[in-house]
């Protein structure tokens, strides 16, 4: 299977403080990973970087075969790589509507047919269109942002910490559009905190202190109860 | 004729107590929301209080007067060429300040960019004083510029001037063109996008650079026009730093006023605060016991409905909830 994402050796941090200390992982083509870690390991530190949202210090992430990092965030959206933030991160003071234009913002051609794909995922949202993102509740916030994130029509799509406040019955929901908008040929990179989403899992990574402590198939980290124990807590 | 007593008081004088205030205060008002405009766009788009507006409008009023006067080896251009290359300035200085001040202190606390906008209002009115000039001159007002009389109409003997005319005509086109852009165009989506969260608007793909860049480009050009609007007779001058020390304190207040980040609230404030001040200025002497009032009060009448305000509606006029 071809390897969507390449990340080598990457590192990344804060003023001059190292956070990510050489992680390296790649993810196929038309599979969801999803990235365990506890908080502070450097998961967000990991997509903001693959996003262009941080300089990379050293090492490279390859996307479809070209090198994207060091690259402005427009130019990686604009490349096929959308990330979903971590805090949902809608603009509070415009509608649920232009949220989602914005997030065509680099790809204007598709936005009428992602629009439709969204309301397809979240009817919720486009029974809300003409209201105030700030508005809505914490789960339309996160199907908000994850339907924004879709507007540029990735080939990969990062999602970080999806199911954060979230009843457990919002966040199968959430996991289970996540899981169709994979099934529909997005490749997904999934940060998450609830083993909950392990179900919809190809491949597992565990992250821990700034490097790549697992990297297997989702059913292994399932079968694997010290893992559990050791790196989720 | 138009005279009418009032108990212990002066004759009320339609033309004294009514008509001149009234006019005065819209002039000024229209003054107040040019300058105004700008701040709001600032305010709107950075979250800052730009304190350096007077003076790319008085880069602009420099620019147009010593290419329409031909100072020195410069051409002597017809006024409007000139008045172009005025709001060019402005807009250059604008863009220049976001360059080198605004971007480099992009993360940084909003109270450091205000500061930076501080800085480069005295940086701008020691350059203008560098500047070979004539410090004291205005530039021509509409009326002289086309060669027509200098008022459209006369109301009881007051003349209402062309240039007053020109100010408002051109606060409401600019107040509803800025509405348009914010409203309607992507690029002023973006705008907003990025003041809302700038995260969220580089995750999108936005450039928060670029979007920075545009929206001190158009301040700048509101500052420009502005500034050429309003240096000319009978108050007006070219003095470095008379904008910034005058009209830009009461714009801010205009601005708060109208609540900041309104586009109509800039011109809803600033001819609300024309109005106070002139009407408190006024020869109030038919009222009883006004008579002793001493100078100052405009200042003092323009403090109290602010703070009025502030209390009822702590986001100004038109200001939205957040
Ligand atoms: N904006 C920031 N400035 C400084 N340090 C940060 C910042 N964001 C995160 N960190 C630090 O980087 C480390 C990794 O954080 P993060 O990537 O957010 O972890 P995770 O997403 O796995 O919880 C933590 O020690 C955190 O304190
Ligand atoms: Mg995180």
């Amino acid at each position: 299977m071809t390897q969507l994402l390449e990340v080598e050796d990457l590192r990344a941090g804060y003023g001059s403080v190292p956070v990510l200390q050489g992680v390296t992982f790649s993810v196929a083509e038309g599979e969801t990973a999803v990235m365990f870690g506890l908080n502070g390991a450097g998961k967000s530190t990991t997509v903001n970087t693959i996003a262009g949202l941080l300089k990379t210090w050293g090492g490279k992430v390859t996307f479809d075969g070209e090198v994207i990092s060091g690259l402005p965030a427009s130019e990686i959206v604009k490349r096929g790589v959308s990330l979903c933030p971590e805090g949902r991160r809608v603009f509070p003071q415009l509608s649920v509507r232009t949220n989602l234009e914005l997030g065509a913002w680099t790809n204007r051609s598709v936005q009428a047919e992602q629009l439709e794909r969204v309301f397809g995922y979240f009817p919720r949202l486009e029974e809300r269109s003409a209201q105030m993102a700030g508005t809505l509740s914490g789960g339309e916030q996160q199907m908000l942002a994850i339907g924004r994130a879709l507007m540029s029509k990735p080939r990969l799509l990062l999602i970080d910490e999806a199911s954060l406040g979230l009843s457990p019955k919002l966040t199968q929901t959430v996991f289970q559009v996540v899981d169709q908008i994979n099934d529909d040929g997005t490749t997904v990179v999934i940060v998450e905190q609830n083993v909950g989403v392990l179900p919809y899992a190809d491949q597992a990574l565990v992250m821990q202190k700034g490097t790549i402590t697992f990297d297997g198939r989702g059913e292994a980290l399932a079968k694997t109860g010290d893992l559990r124990a050791a790196y989720l807590g | 004729m138009h005279e009418l007593v009032l108990a212990g008081g002066t004759p009320f004088s339609v033309q004294l107590n009514l008509l001149t205030p009234l006019f005065d205060g819209i002039a000024n008002g229209a003054a107040y929301g040019l300058l105004g405009l700008g701040l709001v766009l600032l305010y709107k788009s950075n979250g800052i209080f730009n304190f350096a507006q007077g003076e790319f409008a008085m880069i602009a009023a420099i620019v147009t007067y010593v290419f329409d006067s031909g100072t020195g080896v410069l051409p002597n251009l017809p006024f409007f060429v000139a008045a172009l290359l005025g709001v060019v300035a402005g807009v250059l200085v604008a863009l220049i300040t976001e360059r080198l001040v605004i971007r480099p202190m992009f993360n940084r606390a909003k109270v450091i960019l205000v500061v930076g906008t501080v800085g480069v209002a005295l940086l701008l009115i020691g350059v203008e004083g560098l500047l070979p000039y004539p410090k004291t001159e205005q530039l021509p007002d509409i009326g002289t510029v086309l060669g027509v009389r200098p008022y459209v109409a006369k109301v009881d003997q007051i003349p209402i001037a062309d240039q007053d005319v020109a100010k408002i005509v051109m606060l409401v086109v600019l107040a509803i063109a800025a509405y348009v852009f914010f409203r309607y165009t992507r690029t002023g989506t973006a705008i907003l996008a990025v003041s809302q969260d700038s995260t969220a608007a580089r995750v999108v793909g936005i450039s928060v650079e670029r979007i920075s860049a545009i929206s001190w480009g158009i301040a700048g050009l509101l500052g420009g026009v502005a500034g050429i609007l309003l240096a000319v007779p009978p108050q007006g001058t070219l003095t470095p730093g008379a904008f910034t020390g005058s009209t830009l304190i009461v714009a801010f207040a205009a601005a708060v006023l109208g609540g900041m980040t309104s586009l109509p609230g800039a011109f809803v404030g600033g001819m609300g605060l024309g109005l106070i001040e002139a009407f408190a200025n006024a020869d109030a002497a038919f009222v009883p016991g006004l008579r002793s009032v001493a100078n100052g009060q405009a200042e003092l009448a323009v403090f109290v409905v602010l703070i009025l305000v502030l209390l009822v509606r702590p986001r100004g006029l038109l200001g939205q909830e957040s």
